[in-house]
């Protein structure tokens, strides 16, 4: 396979979020005027948000596969690697939108990686949206590991 | 030479499109099923089992905003002409046109979107082995017909979603005493467009709660001369209010509905078939995880539930209809659900069969196997 390929592949893998999408998430969620630098660590792009020479925290935009369809979500922390919150950026699936209400993301609110994240018992499912519940759940735990572990280790800072 | 022009043609796309459409198109397949036993009470009797349900998913996204979906299924195995029950059927097929999250336009096949099991029907999902007789008998599941329409949910906190669509009529040729108004559907074959009706649901989620409620509003004269050539002539309409909440180990789950017939005095009298003038009933449920208990840690399921349904496809009757009481359906159902994984169920479960004219009642044991990806 050509790298050209590969790459190709890779990005069918990562459909992205609208810039202005992304940009307003970041606004709701660390403050308006905020910056935010870009770092590829591995193959996963980490925003470094900070306002003037502090750092707020990090951010990162993840895909996981609903029923059919990838669900676009960002994982945002505070620069103690507590989750400050989840936002659905993209949803495309015709069942199981309820996943974007703030309600159902609240429950991540707080969590470090070392905590548990099940559905059906620190993050409740909603009937209908069981398999968006699923897969976003799923996601978060994941990035959320990935970003204290890539925290830890001095990749991201 | 057309399919060499074809092929230069289908290059020629390939390069100088290929990145945009392999960024894009994404074609998925996925399924559910259900294998079911059943051993009714009473003499000559014996078990039977059935696949009941062997669906394949399939489903394709043309690019961002415009996707397709499908559902094939093959009922009971094995389809042949003059065959037993067997099926093979479209159960939905649409596309999908997301300008907005609030807003999605629909067409095709599509469910509609009453109540509970319609349009979330695979097998995990729920409890019991055979869907609800009250999903059956009352709500005519798998309710789908061809249509257009819009839906969408409402970002932020208002935690509401709502879904509308304008579809082929019913029927009321199909009509009938205990299974009101199910035969009439027309499920996308050849379908008359003589009565277009109105469907829709709205929804309000919150973790672990969702309520819904529904409606349904058309004609089903099928420009019949005798029900009348009008749009909205033999007018069925339908109501349904539906809520589902987890709590802890417990889940609980409650539908109802009804449906007025208004001339079914009309439609009894075309063709002779009893229907009631009100169609109306629901059932309540609850169930409590076991291993919530008995082991605190797994993420497996071990549900114990019972369920208790009741309707009536005579609630009410015309002049000239005499009401039978034997389809004031009363159904008990005890059992246990064991899911491995939240996609996968194993069944068991016995129900107790009653009405209030007392007759033909029975009791029936039930076990079945479950699954969806």
């Amino acid at each position: 396979m050509s790298v050209g390929l590969a790459l190709l592949l890779l990005a069918t893998q990562q459909p992205a979020a609208p810039p202005a999408r992304l940009a307003a998430s970041l606004a709701r969620i660390f403050g308006s005027g905020v910056r935010a630098d870009t770092i590829h660590v591995d193959t996963t792009t980490v925003l470094r948000v900070s306002r003037g020479d502090s750092l707020l925290g990090f951010a990162a935009v993840g895909n996981v596969i609903g029923k059919d369809q990838p669900i676009t979500f960002l994982v945002a922390v505070d620069r103690d690697d507590r989750l400050k919150d989840v936002d659905i950026l993209v949803y495309r699936e015709p069942y199981g939108g309820e996943v974007a209400y703030e309600p159902w993301r609240r429950q991540f609110r707080g969590a470090r990686a070392s905590d548990s994240l099940r559905v059906g018992k620190e993050i409740r499912s909603i009937s209908g949206a069981t398999i968006s519940v699923h897969a976003v759940t799923l996601g978060v735990r994941r990035l959320l590991a990935g970003l204290t572990a890539w925290h830890a280790s001095g990749a991201i800072r | 030479m057309r399919s060499l022009l074809g092929w230069a043609l289908c290059c020629a796309l390939v390069t100088t499109g290929a990145r945009r459409l392999r960024a894009q198109e994404r074609t998925t397949l996925g399924g559910y099923g259900e294998v079911q036993y059943t051993n009714a009470t009473g003499p000559n009797t014996p078990g039977r089992a059935t696949l009941r349900r062997f669906v394949v998913y399939l489903a394709h996204s043309f690019d961002e905003r415009l996707s397709f979906r499908s559902e094939l299924e093959v009922e009971d195995a094995r389809v042949e002409p003059g065959g037993k029950a067997g099926e093979l059927e479209v159960e939905q097929a649409f596309l999908d046109y997301r300008l907005a999250d609030w807003l999605t336009l629909r067409t095709g096949l599509v469910l509609i979107p009453v109540g509970i099991i319609n349009e979330t029907h695979e097998p995990p999902t729920f409890n019991g082995v055979a869907r609800p007789g009250f999903d059956n008998d009352v709500l005519p599941t798998t309710w789908r017909e061809i249509g257009v329409g819009a839906a969408g949910t409402i970002p932020g906190k208002s935690g509401l979603s709502y879904r509308v669509y304008l579809v082929n009529g019913l029927r009321a040729e199909g009509f009938a005493a205990a299974a009101g108004i199910r035969e009439g559907r027309q499920e996308g074959q050849d379908a008359t467009f003589a009565n277009p009706s109105f469907t829709g649901r709205l929804e309000w989620a919150r973790p672990g709660l969702k309520l819904g409620g529904s409606f349904w509003y058309g004609g089903s004269a099928s420009a019949d001369s005798v029900l009348g050539t009008g749009t909205f002539d033999a007018p069925i309409a339908l109501v349904s209010a539906d809520a589902r909440y987890d709590v802890g180990a417990a889940s609980f789950r409650a539908v109802v509905a009804n449906i007025s017939v208004k001339d079914a005095g009309a439609i009894d009298a075309r063709y002779g078939s009893a229907v009631g003038s009100r169609l109306a009933g629901g059932y309540g449920e609850a169930a409590y995880n076991l291993l919530r208990a008995l082991a605190p840690g797994s993420s497996q399921r071990l549900s114990a539930f019972v369920r208790h349904e009741r309707y009536d496809t005579h609630a009410a009757v015309p002049a000239g209809v005499t009401r039978d009481a034997s389809l004031a359906r009363r159904i008990t159902t005890f059992g246990l659900t064991y899911k491995p994984t939240w996609n996968t169920a194993f069944k068991g479960d016995y129900q107790l069969v009653r009405n209030a004219g007392g007759v033909g009642e029975y009791e029936v044991l039930s076990l079945g196997v479950g699954y969806q990806f």
